[in-house]
């Protein structure tokens, strides 16, 4: 009965661009718009680290650098935590992978609205250039942290309380408006432009993560949109929505009535779902990586499946873990820390898969293989603390400190960049045609994962001494010590490996310009791989990338450690033999 | 087909039939299934705004304005309460059903009848916005409410600062809704008149039609919340 | 060989690191053991989860490493083992939560016996208020603030307020072994009031009064942050907490001025100082400059300042008397305050002589005449 149906996308005409401009620039290909995504994330990206290595030098060496400011430090922080977060992790993950993989693991042609997929990377690019813009505005950049609590981001005693909070909200809601025109795009294209025989169990589980995070993007991002145009209005129209009467140095404001909380509850609405918006695409695409390198099937797949769903569901009941210590109602605490530790069940049950994949493998430790490994170490770190932080006794003591510091940064600041520079070593062949250099690669994989795991492991035990996070300077502390010589010490240790790996990455920005034109000739599937994307008639890929008709979906994208010929894997669109 | 129906109980047929291949809900356009996407992201929108709102007014300690004091219309010198809301109401629910019937006429491919339905549907909501704009020019003109809270002559009862800033915010993002929506009607109906979607099935137009009915829907929401609460 | 050796490493470093580092909780000094007993546990589970976690991977990918024609085993799923793991986990899951959840159902029940101290917050710096001889805080709220008569919006004519004692500094004393709870309230941004030893924190929250309750359990001077960002200088906002013996505190508690006192201390300003302290206030300077000696403000503090010492960026020593206050009215940026820098804006034209005469007769109050 299947067989007969025609996919409604094969009776749909492309648009086929008819000049230079049309193909490159203004180009409607979502293969061109996840390079476009990729670019420029990457490139901001860039400036976010550049900011954290003033940080650093800063912690380690107060007085070194004159001219930075506790305002610069304060607005350090918080332009490097928006643009990491927002700027480069989601657009990087749900608009570089998503774009790339979605319809070529779907076997798609494109996205299902492509002129729509197209203004959202240009809109996306309109936000990033506000958010930049605001370095140059009066006043600067603000200074309020990434979390933008009211009311200290618009008054007087933070930097850039004027200009700048209004370039930061005005910049959120125009990549909000960017994410809903993309996120679109994703789920119609997921549900609705799916080929023959690809099922939805039968996807990989990228598309898997890419699809429940995109969900969680349409339902967290209006609670920022919201909050942000709340704080528009409270900043220049005089409202109080965040807003209790308050004398601020010395002026007593025209506020009165309003709750500094609600905003918190708004934002943490929003940002808690947002850190796995950031994790689920990483989830999915490190099982794939694994899978693919191990050459075993991924283990559990159907739990796989609903480990992700699960975690998308529940993530939306935790957010006000963020707010232990706000001084909201205390019977909170026993329902979201219990929330809390129950997510951590389906979580862990991903890295036992991930780990139950490699036993009894035919693992190659290929470049991706090795970002992947270290992305589960790194996220049992970081997912371990988290268990620390969600029980809201412990969070006491420990949140404000670099505890959270180095929790957030080990979960949702390398894990998910690992899980980036593995997809991008792993799908790069099938991007350009060319092999990224191997050498380069290992060089840069061994100082990135040794660097950051320097960084941030000892980091924890400054939380634990009671380090507070956001301070300019702690100082060494004479009368009461909790801050000794010592700690400091560490503190420039961990300056020294965070400039060198900053440095180092640029061997990956070189490795990546360099093998675009030198790198070795990729071949369709030079992993060995068994999803749609590797089996495009050219590589890479062309324009509507299937040929005359799409590919028929005959298995699930695992069928790995199963002789084949010669080969030990089935792609996807093999049919299935009698005897299987 | 049926006996399959037959066999299969709802449930297990309804997840069989998503989990299928190529598309998850079957028969439905591309365009549709997107709206209802962008509609359950716009839902949250309002819903985050309601919250703030309940939590603004549950938490002030001024006393809020009573609303049948603020909304009311003088007719003739007597003030009658929620007299200019139920009329918007009214005309916006008619846009809805004018907007239904459009819809019908556009599966019967009556492309005449589909832009004068939906051109009555526009101008029903350009009602609802003129008669919103009356609205606010009474209370601020009249009433002396601002977003920041009151002139020094106002006369209402209730003085919490915050009435004016959610009732104006929640009003105009739903206003604007409308606009948008007028916009894309009328955009929408001269297309189909123009013969540009005679390739489809004009699905558009109950596309369009979706959007139409949120907004309206949502009005409903806004008015048991401002209005009646 | 060399990744599996890699994570073992990464793993028995971790290990290592953790014994032998300095840098564990601080020694506690109040009743909140059970949090110190909860992170242990987590501690344990947690860490075993890790290193089993870890020596596994590292195991196995040196065990089955990539050999040509090899095939791996297929093995789409295994529902027994899967059900087993998710027992386990929930298992350890709960074991770290009940004991969570019993140790902050202690923390949110405030004992009836406890003693009340105020801590009031603002940029950047802290001060406290008791409620004195009858227990019971006078009503006081922001909008009643004046920065120089009433600074913590203390309503005047509360008569629960007369008797509540004042602490216009940043240091504070706390008697050991009695129960404290510190109730929190902040004049401008959130602040959170924190002190390491103690464990417990909170945030203060403008509009609200929020709480959490502690006993000190030995003595000592402790370090009081600030642990919510607000603003240029929340790194300056510190303080000092001191844990005293009972016979100690009562001695602190002697010297320690009503709020009564304070209204009637305040020397009443002359109509000169009065129009000086209007041109001030209405030109902003109080966004900047303050007279409480708070640290960390974009200008100097003015409490203190009349007729003392003071380094210029230059490293020269000027003494800040008439003729300099007044060139630093007219003219800011010709002799700074070392430390700072020069942001302060020209004033108006509507800003007479009379008026900066008037200012100057105005910053000479801001100097006890002794201190």
């Amino acid at each position: 009965m299947a067989t007969v149906e025609v996919p409604y996308q094969e009776t749909v005409p492309l648009h086929h661009p008819k000049t230079w401009l049309g193909k490159y620039v203004f180009s409607q290909d979502h293969k061109v718009i996840a390079i476009q995504y990729g670019v420029t994330a990457m490139a901001v990206g860039l400036v976010a680290l550049f900011l954290s290595e003033l940080m650093r030098i800063q912690l380690a060496f107060p007085g070194a650098m004159p001219w930075f400011t506790a305002d610069m430090y304060y607005q350090s922080i918080t332009m490097h935590g928006m643009i990491m977060v927002i700027y480069l992790l989601t657009a990087f993950l749900l608009g570089a992978f998503g774009n790339f993989c979605i319809p070529l693991m779907c076997g798609a042609r494109d996205m299902a609205f492509p002129f729509v997929n197209m203004l959202s990377y240009w809109v996306y690019l309109i936000s990033v250039i506000l958010l930049l813009l605001s370095y140059v505005v009066p006043g600067g950049p603000t200074g309020a942290g990434w979390t933008l609590y009211p009311p200290q981001t618009i008054t007087a005693g933070t930097p850039g309380d004027d200009w700048g909070i209004a370039m930061m909200l005005i910049s959120l809601a125009v990549f909000i408006a960017a994410f809903t025109m993309g996120g679109l795009n994703y789920i119609t294209t997921i549900l609705q432009a799916r080929t023959r025989g690809m099922t939805l169990m039968r996807m990989p589980l990228t598309v898997w993560g890419i699809f429940i995070a995109t969900f969680l993007g349409l339902i967290a991002f209006p609670a920022l949109f919201v909050s942000a145009v709340m704080m528009l209005l409270d900043k220049f129209l005089g409202t109080s929505f965040f807003m209790p009467a308050i004398v601020s140095l010395g002026k007593s404001l025209d506020y009165s009535g309003g709750q500094p909380l609600l905003f918190q509850h708004l934002f943490w609405f929003f940002g808690h779902p947002e850190v796995y918006i950031v994790a689920l695409p990483a989830f999915g695409v490190i099982s794939d990586l694994i899978s693919v390198h191990a050459r075993k099937n991924i283990f559990g797949y159907r739990m796989m499946v609903w480990a992700i769903v699960a975690i998308g569901i529940l993530s939306l009941v935790v957010w006000a873990h963020h707010m232990y210590v706000a001084g909201m109602h205390p019977y909170f605490g026993f329902f979201f820390a219990t929330t809390t530790l129950i997510i951590a069940v389906p979580t862990a049950l991903k890295v036992y898969n991930w780990l139950l994949t490699l036993w009894r493998a035919n693992i190659r430790l290929t470049v991706p293989m090795l970002w992947a490994l270290a992305f589960v170490l790194t996220f049992i770190v970081g997912g371990i603390t988290g268990l620390f932080l969600g029980n809201v006794i412990i969070d006491i003591p420990l949140s404000d400190t670099y505890f959270v510091v180095a929790h957030f940064h080990m979960v949702m600041g390398v894990s998910p960049i690992f899980a980036i520079f593995g997809g991008i070593y792993h799908w790069y062949p099938k991007l350009s045609g060319r092999m990224l250099n191997d050498k380069i690669g290992l060089l840069h994989f061994y100082i990135t994962f040794i660097g950051t795991y320097l960084i941030y492991f000892p980091m924890h035990y400054l939380g634990f001494i009671g380090t507070p996070r956001r301070y300019y300077e702690t100082g060494v502390t004479e009368v009461t010590g909790f801050y000794p010589q010592s700690a400091h010490d560490l503190n420039v240790f961990i300056t020294c490996v965070a400039l060198f790996v900053g440095v180092s990455q640029l061997l990956f920005v070189y490795n990546l310009i360099v093998s675009l034109k030198k790198g070795k000739k990729a071949g369709d599937n030079p992993w060995g791989a068994n999803s749609l994307e590797w089996r495009t008639p050219d590589t890479p890929p062309g324009h509507g990338n299937w040929g005359e008709r799409l590919p028929t979906v005959h298995r699930w994208a695992y069928d790995f450690g199963v002789s084949h010929g010669d080969q030990d894997h089935i792609p996807q669109d093999v049919p299935k033999q009698k005897s299987n | 087909m049926s006996e399959t129906l037959d066999k299969e109980n709802i449930l297990t047929g309804t997840a069989r039939d998503w989990s299928s291949d190529m598309t998850t809900f079957k028969g439905v356009p591309w365009g549709k299934a997107m709206m209802w996407i962008f509609l359950l992201s716009d839902t949250f929108i309002f819903t985050c705004f309601l919250t703030g709102y309940m939590v603004v007014r549950s938490t002030t300690t001024e006393p809020w304005p009573v609303p049948s004091e603020v909304f009311a219309l003088s007719v003739g010198g007597v003030a009658v309460p929620l007299l200019l809301i139920a009329i918007m109401t009214f005309v916006l629910i008619t846009s809805s059903g004018t907007m239904a019937m459009a819809v019908n006429a556009g599966y019967r491919r009556n492309k005449k009848l589909v832009f004068w339905l939906m051109a009555a549907t526009a101008l029903l909501g350009a009602t609802f916005v003129g008669m919103q704009v009356f609205e606010w020019s009474k209370l601020i003109l009249e009433e002396g409410i601002r977003p920041w809270g009151y002139t020094d002559d106002s006369h209402l009862l209730g003085n919490a600062p915050q009435f004016g800033a959610i009732f104006f915010m929640v009003t105009g993002f739903h206003g604007l809704h409308v606009s948008i929506g007028v916009a894309y009607l009328l955009i929408v109906a001269t297309k189909v008149l123009r013969g540009k979607y005679d390739h489809t099935n004009l699905e558009i137009v109950e596309i369009t039609g979706l959007y139409w009915h949120f907004v309206d829907l949502v009005w409903v929401f806004i008015f048991a919340f401002f209005y009646l609460w | 060989m060399r990744v599996a050796l890699l994570i073992l490493a990464v793993v028995v470093g971790s290990v290592i690191f953790n014994f032998t580092t300095p840098f564990h909780l601080g020694q506690i000094a109040s009743n909140w053991g059970l949090i110190d007993v909860t992170i242990w546990i987590t501690f344990v589970l947690c860490g075993l989860a890790f290193i089993i976690l870890g020596i596994l991977m590292a195991w196995w990918i040196y065990t089955y490493q990539y050999q040509p024609g090899q095939l791996a085993e297929y093995e789409p799923e295994d529902p027994v083992l899967e059900g087993r793991l998710t027992i386990l986990t929930t298992i350890g899951v709960v074991v770290m939560l009940a004991p969570g959840l019993i140790a902050w159902n202690d923390y949110i029940a405030v004992p009836e016996d406890a003693i009340e101290l105020e801590v009031f917050s603002e940029q950047w710096t802290w001060s406290f208020r008791l409620p004195g001889e009858d227990g019971i805080f006078g009503y006081a709220h922001n909008k009643n603030i004046d920065i120089i008569a009433n600074p913590m919006g203390i309503r005047d004519d509360d008569p629960y307020a007369q008797d509540d004692l004042v602490i216009e500094t940043n240091i504070v004393k706390v008697p050991v072994d009695k129960k404290i709870k510190v109730l929190l309230r902040s004049k401008d941004v959130l602040h959170d009031f924190w002190v390491p030893e103690i464990r417990a924190k909170m945030d203060s929250v403008p509009g609200m009064v929020t709480y959490f309750w502690f006993e000190p359990t030995r003595t000592g001077v402790f370090e009081i942050l600030c642990a919510e960002l607000c603003g240029s200088s929340h790194h300056a906002m510190r303080g000092e907490m001191h844990i005293v013996t009972r016979e100690e505190y009562q001695l602190w508690l002697d010297d320690q001025i009503t709020w009564a006192e304070r209204k009637a201390g305040v020397v009443p300003l002359t109509p000169v100082q009065q129009l000086g302290q209007t041109v001030a206030r209405d030109n902003g300077c109080f966004a900047c400059h303050n007279t409480t000696g708070a640290a960390g403000t974009p200008g100097p503090t003015w409490k203190g300042m009349w007729g003392t010492e003071v380094e210029l960026d230059d490293g020269s020593i000027v003494t800040r008397d008439e003729a300099y206050v007044r060139e630093s009215i007219t003219n800011p940026g010709a002799k700074l305050v070392k430390g700072f820098s020069n942001t302060m804006l020209q004033l108006s034209d509507d800003v007479t002589t009379e008026d900066i005469d008037a200012l100057i007769e105005y910053l000479k109050t801001t100097t006890p005449a002794v201190e």
